[in-house]
């Protein structure tokens, strides 16, 4: 009897909150979908973190202590989110976490961190209500609500005779039901006519009933909210049947994976893109300079947008350093999530997507978007994105 | 420290293990049905409609936390019903043809749910109530089930209508000459896994703190099936040996990072070929063994 009290009194005592360094590097968490479908987009985060990682610790990391990003795969459901964020919490002992992949996984694990007090900045969430979870959860990733409307004005500049439109979506994906939303409201707004709405799936690769009924409605616009594979085969096949006017992708679009799918007919679609590769400042211009370094093309916008998280917890913990005098490698590890997640909301930050602030939610706004119109090269399948003038 | 890592992977394997149970009634009566998901997914919209709509505030408030057990009680009569609904034609079909019927189901109701607003659409719902502060807590919900069903399980096999389904499936033209009336114990079983997917959905949705079409993919319908296939379609303690090692696996190889996945998959590889019977099939060769 008495081992086992004296192992039950142990184990109470290791697991009360025994005052925990954070210790050198520090680790910060990423919670990325690396397996399943999703691996598509995990793989250009992990990418973007690892560019962070290298390129913040260059410059000195936080106040001289270097960084280190521990990964945990959630895969693409929500008990992996959760698997993923307890392994950072308790396990990798992180002082923040950057993930998950998509919203959904976010309302399934964010509870989670938040209840643990662990900051959280979402690197991809752009479903609403996400920065509302709780206290600790933030985001990077802003909704279409500004670049949408953007983009259909540069649109009107190509063509301003246009007075009907198509709308498709994608409506088995969270991400471009919310944008169509956006759409729908910027072209009632800017008096033009919906003459139809065409949903469908992100698994599609057959068209041939949608592009039958937008070209049945005379259209002189189509504006898409889908992914890459679906919407590619979709302007593949609107042109293949004979459309000829204005094509209007959405944030899904904004991928290198459009080009080999549809080849030249991609050619002249415009895209709403949250970070350009091109985009003009210095932060984006060191970040898209070593990224190409590593892996030896552009950086895609999950890229970007996972290394603005790195940074943005980075630049938070110098701010820390700066504000408590203390060493973050010294402080004890809750002490320093809490003091931590103050320092992330109700700031702003120079990162590679331009100057983007963060609210007393962590709700995020971004100063800059960008409308490109594609380019597929000769090949057929390689292209650009060329930066739609203002 | 090891509670807290890994209470919500306890949780996890005790309702994946449920979830195949629901499989298991329809396999002792030998009807290889992939619709449980679909009720699975039923009872999670209704928990989370129930916790989250504004036209439940006045439940919510009035029954407080009884409002869990009012969820599962309605989750488990719309899953019964339904199940009637969808098991009396369907159950007409035989083998892979009822497997395919049922995964059709559960694709119409993907689709349903995709398109109704209360649902939530793509996004789906969020923000359900917790009754429990962490995870593991969620272990009074399905612990209780699991103990409750792996007692039912135990007894209907030594019952007539336990008896009945394991005719059918040894030889559906022989069961029915002995007069038993096969359409209907062939419903009853199907109808007995969907209620029980129904209440697991609706004690998952506050578990995963969302819910959304994605919870009734293709793919977990067949992860189910394999829990009963690899924890052994014969033996009541199956679906839970086999979610036991389905869920834990992926979680206990974390550290072998990207390999992990792989280890998994020739885990599963081998016991397919050297357990036919599942794991419950080899303890019970081996405890043979001992006897002998």
């Amino acid at each position: 009897m008495r081992p086992f009290i004296i192992l039950l009194a142990g184990l109470f005592l290791a697991n009360t909150a025994l005052a925990e360094p954070v210790g050198s590097p520090i680790p910060v968490g990423i919670a990325v979908g690396q397996t399943t479908n999703v691996a598509l987009f995990g793989e250009e985060q992990v990418n973007g973190a690892k560019v962070a990682e290298k390129l913040l610790n260059e410059k000195g990391g936080v106040g001289g202590t270097p960084i280190r990003l521990a990964f945990q795969d959630t895969g693409g459901d929500e008990a992996g989110a959760i698997n993923a964020f307890q392994n950072l919490i308790s396990r990798d002992k992180v002082v923040a976490i950057i993930g998950p992949t998509l919203s959904q996984q976010a309302f399934a694990a964010n509870p989670i961190a938040n209840q643990a007090k662990v900051p959280v900045v979402g690197p991809s969430n752009t479903a609403k209500g996400i920065a509302q979870i709780g206290e600790y959860v933030s985001r990077i990733s802003a909704p279409m609500t500004l670049v949408a409307p953007n983009a259909l004005k540069r649109a009107l500049k190509l063509n301003p005779n246009v007075k009907n439109v198509a709308v498709v979506y994608a409506q088995d994906d969270a991400f471009n039901v919310s944008e169509t939303g956006i759409f729908q409201e910027a072209i009632k707004g800017m008096g033009l006519n919906i003459a139809t709405i065409q949903k469908t799936s992100v698994k599609d690769t057959d068209f041939t009933t949608q592009v039958t009924a937008i070209l049945g409605a005379g259209v002189d616009m189509v504006v898409m909210s889908c992914l890459a594979a679906d919407g590619g085969n979709m302007v593949k096949q609107l042109r293949q049947l004979g459309y000829e006017g204005l094509i209007v992708g959405g944030n899904g679009f904004n991928s290198p994976n459009m080009y080999p799918v549809c080849g030249q007919e991609c050619t002249g679609v415009i895209v709403a893109q949250a970070y350009s590769p091109k985009a003009d400042n210095a932060e984006n211009k060191a970040f898209s300079a070593a990224f190409k370094d590593m892996f030896k093309k552009d950086p895609a916008q999950f890229s970007a947008q996972a290394y603005t998280s790195v940074k943005v917890v980075v630049d938070a913990l110098n701010e820390v350093e700066k504000s408590s005098g203390k060493k973050i490698a010294e402080m004890d590890t809750a002490e320093l999530r809490t003091a931590l997640n103050a320092a992330i909301v109700s700031s702003s930050y120079d990162t590679p997507l331009g100057e983007i602030v963060l609210d007393a939610d962590g709700e995020i706004t971004q100063k800059t978007f960008y409308v490109s119109q594609i380019k597929v090269a000769d090949d057929g399948k390689t292209g650009t994105m060329e930066l739609l003038p203002e | 420290m090891f509670l807290e890592n890994y209470g919500f992977l306890i949780v996890a394997i005790v309702q994946q293990a449920l979830l195949g149970m629901s499989l298991w009634y329809p396999l002792m009566a030998g009807q290889l049905s992939l619709a449980s998901i679909g009720f699975y997914s039923l009872g999670g919209y209704i928990a989370a409609i129930m916790g989250t709509s504004p036209a439940f505030a006045a439940w919510r408030e009035a029954l407080g936390p009884a409002l869990y057990p009012v969820e599962w009680l309605i989750a488990l009569a719309a899953s019964a019903l339904l199940g009637l609904a969808v098991g009396i034609p369907a159950l007409r079909l035989r083998g892979i043809y009822l497997a395919l019927a049922t995964i059709a189901f559960v694709q119409v109701l993907n689709v349903v749910v995709l398109v109704l607003d209360v649902t939530g659409g793509a996004v789906g719902l969020f923000g359900i109530p917790q009754p429990f502060e962490s995870r593991l807590g969620y272990l009074w919900f399905f612990g209780p089930l699991l103990a409750v069903m792996l007692i039912f399980s135990a007894r209907l096999t030594r019952t007539v209508a336990g008896r009945s389904f394991m005719a059918i499936r040894e030889d559906e033209l022989a069961a029915q000459a002995m007069g038993i009336p096969t359409t209907f114990e062939k419903v009853r079983a199907f109808v007995i896994g969907c209620g029980l997917a129904g209440v697991v959905g609706a004690m998952s949705a506050p578990f995963l703190n969302t819910w959304n079409a994605r919870q009734s993919s293709f793919d977990a319908s067949v992860a189910c099936l394999a829990y009963v296939l690899i924890g052994g379609a014969r033996s009541v303690w199956g679906p839970l040996l086999g979610a036991a090692l389905l869920v834990a696996l992926p979680e206990v190889l974390r550290p072998l990072k990207d390999a992990r996945l792989i280890m998994n998959g020739i885990v599963l590889v081998v016991a397919c070929i050297y357990l036919p019977q599942g794991i419950a099939g080899l303890l019970a060769s081996l405890r043979r063994r001992e006897a002998a």
